[in-house]
């Protein structure tokens, strides 16, 4: 088998996929959210009998996947933070 | 629906950014092939859970058998799956993540030789080849039916986007999607259910009104089938889906493998296999049990269903409002493309692995065989467009796809079995056993063709003549099989236990070994997780049994 070229960091590798799934879910859920909540005050006029637990069904799994995506983004700056500190420190050390 | 269009194209937007965002930090094979062996084990939760449903596998195929058939389809996601993830993480993973390896066909060459690696690893890629098809098939015809747009045009976006981002990206971006699928498809999905529930009054009401009311047979809402049933009677079932196919499927499925040797340590690895059996139970509840309530809903709607692959697209399209409908059909194209992008980036990881470097091109540099593995994903995709008109001949796709698998993985799972728990088992007698196990098979695809009969009596025969060939031929050497078997690994494991107990006594080591074991917390002990989930499953036999 040939040598393994140096790869990436794999602590810098779970910080980009937490911050794309963060910001992937947050912009989804919030674009969904407004459209349903558009569609469901159309919904009202209809008088359909299921729409009051639709729009709470809605509203509750939207908020979910906005929250869910807030806490990965979250997480992700953190780590990417938390990565830029530790190789700053790294080349300090190495500098002095 | 112009909403909901725009919903769907903002998210398949976002995924294709996202892809391209995170291949600039791809640089190796072990970062394509292995996201640099970083995934902790939530990620591998998520990705095993969303690489095994797809369009295929879950959301339409197996929501249109559960729609043709009744709740014996949740055989799959109450006993074949969870048993089989926990099996798999607690045996079966250790062995492929001490071993280092890059696919599954790897492991057999270290254990039986390169022939059985050779036949293997072509098995698989026909598989994945008609895998691939089949999904963008299922994938394309369900955003044709909801969007109205050409067929080959929703395929081709379909493949565009899962494209570029596996092709760029590999298993990282593969793995970062299908959580994003976890998310969407958990949180975004389950509401269905609960409409459906409640308009039908309940789970109750459901059985009441077909089984009184329409006169459906009972056995509907049975997770066991009669003798009578294409499935072939129950203990079969049960037979062959906990014990053949579902082990096959977790320890020798490349997608689903490949996931667990990109964890961050094994711990990880196999944390994230036993935990992925919790939503794999919950997902009965968001394709299975849901058309089980569906001909009710069409019958109150006069909607005509003409094949049942298309039942759960029909469903919501006449069931949700805009806004939420477009987050179900983004959940379902996220479903579909993190399968499709699993498979290609395992088909790719294989065909570059196990015969490109294996027995085309050997010693090149980490970066000839990294471009290799972009350029072998970009071919497959090729294939597999090419193969997308002979899968639409199929009338039911999910009996293709299992069919074949069966045969495959009958055989497979004997040789796996028997080479990591008999270390007397040799490479003649395993290629014998394999090749005469594959010949059956195919002589029961002919003669009865049903898929898990042909995985249990596969397995069977391949167990049988495997040990009589290898009774029959010497033993393998020592030094071929160590680290390999459950045996060495015990052995391993004993020795550790002696070399500490003999530090303690101060027989032999002068000085007290430093051992420091990092004890998990409580939450996350894999045997409390494995015994919870085998408890559920056997709480479900009984209730739906």
């Amino acid at each position: 088998m040939a040598e393994e070229k140096k790869g990436a960091d794999p602590k810098l590798i779970v910080a980009v996929q937490m911050t794309s799934i963060g910001v992937v879910l947050v912009i989804l859920g919030t674009t969904v959210f407004v459209i349903s909540l558009l569609s469901l005050l159309g919904l009202v006029q209809t008088s359909n009998p299921w729409t009051p637990y639709i729009a709470k069904c809605s509203i509750i799994s939207n908020g979910a996947i906005i929250l869910i995506g807030v806490a990965f983004a979250l997480g992700g700056l953190i780590r990417h933070h938390e990565i830029a500190k530790n190789k700053k420190n790294e080349d300090n050390q190495a500098g002095s | 629906m112009p909403s909901d269009l725009v919903i769907i194209v903002i998210y398949l937007a976002l995924m294709f950014i996202a892809g391209l965002f995170f291949s600039k930090n791809i640089k190796s094979t072990a970062d394509y092939f292995l996201a640099a062996r970083s995934a902790p084990w939530f990620w591998i939760m998520g990705a095993v859970w969303a690489t095994n449903i797809g369009f295929l596998h879950g959301y339409l195929a197996h929501g249109g058998a559960a729609y043709e058939w009744g709740l014996i389809q949740a055989n799959f996601e109450w006993f074949q799956g969870p048993f089989a993830y926990i099996l798999t993480g607690l045996f079966f993973i250790a062995f492929y993540w001490r071993a280092g390896i890059y696919t599954v066909p790897q492991f057999l060459e270290r254990r039986y030789g390169p022939a059985i690696r050779l036949i293997y690893s072509i098995a698989w890629i026909f598989i994945f080849l008609v895998t691939i098809a089949a999904e963008l098939y299922l994938g394309g015809m369900f955003l044709k039916n909801i969007t109205g747009l050409p067929f080959w045009g929703t395929v081709l976006v379909l493949t565009g986007v899962v494209g570029t981002y596996t092709l760029l990206g590999g298993l990282g971006a593969a793995i970062m999607m299908e959580f994003v699928q976890f998310v969407i498809m958990m949180v975004g999905t389950i509401p269905l259910v609960f409409i459906l529930l409640n308009i039908v009054k309940g789970f109750d009401g459901l059985k009441d009104t077909l089984i009184n009311q329409w006169n459906v047979s009972p056995q509907y809402f049975s997770v066991l089938p009669d003798i009578h049933h294409p499935y072939g009677p129950g203990p079969w079932v049960i037979l062959a889906l906990c014990f053949v196919v579902s082990i096959g499927w977790c320890a020798g499925h490349q997608s689903m493998v490949q996931r667990n040797l990109g964890a961050r340590s094994l711990y990880d690895a196999k944390l994230g296999y036993v935990v992925a059996s919790v939503p794999k139970t919950l997902g009965a509840f968001l394709y299975i049990i849901p058309m089980l309530a569906a001909p009710i809903i069409f019958a109150q709607r006069g909607i005509f269903v003409e094949k049942a692959d298309a039942a759960y697209g029909k469903l919501i399209l006449n069931l949700l409002p805009s806004g939420m409908l477009g987050l179900f059909i983004a959940g379902l194209v996220s479903a579909g493309l993190s399968s499709i992008g699993s498979v290609l980036n395992s088909t790719s990881t294989i065909v570059v692995k196990d015969i490109y470097e294996r027995f085309l091109v050997k010693g090149k540099s980490d970066h000839h065989y990294f471009i290799s593995g972009r350029v072998a994903t970009f071919l497959i995709i090729l294939a597999s467009l090419l193969l997308v008109p002979v899968v639409t001949k199929v009338h039911l796709i999910m009996w293709l796809e299992q069919t074949i698998l069966a045969m495959l993985l009958g055989p497979f799972t004997a040789i796996l079995m028997l080479g990591i728990f008999w270390r007397r088992t040799n490479t003649p007698g395993s290629l014998i056993g394999f090749l005469t196990g594959g010949a059956f098979a195919l002589l029961m695809v002919i003669k009865i063709n049903v898929f898990f009969l042909i995985g249990w009596w596969s397995f069977v025969v391949t167990m049988v003549v495997t040990v009589i060939a290898t009774l029959l031929t010497k033993p393998p050497k020592n030094e071929k099989v160590e680290g390999l078997t459950w045996e060495s690994d015990f052995h391993a494991k004993v020795g550790f236990i002696a070399e500490a107990r003999a530090a303690n006594n101060g027989t032999h080591v002068t000085q007290m070994p430093d051992i420091k074991v990092a004890l998990p917390p409580w939450y996350l002990n894999l045997k409390y997780w494995a015994t919870v989930i085998l408890l559920v499953q056997i709480a479900l036999l009984l209730f739906f049994g």
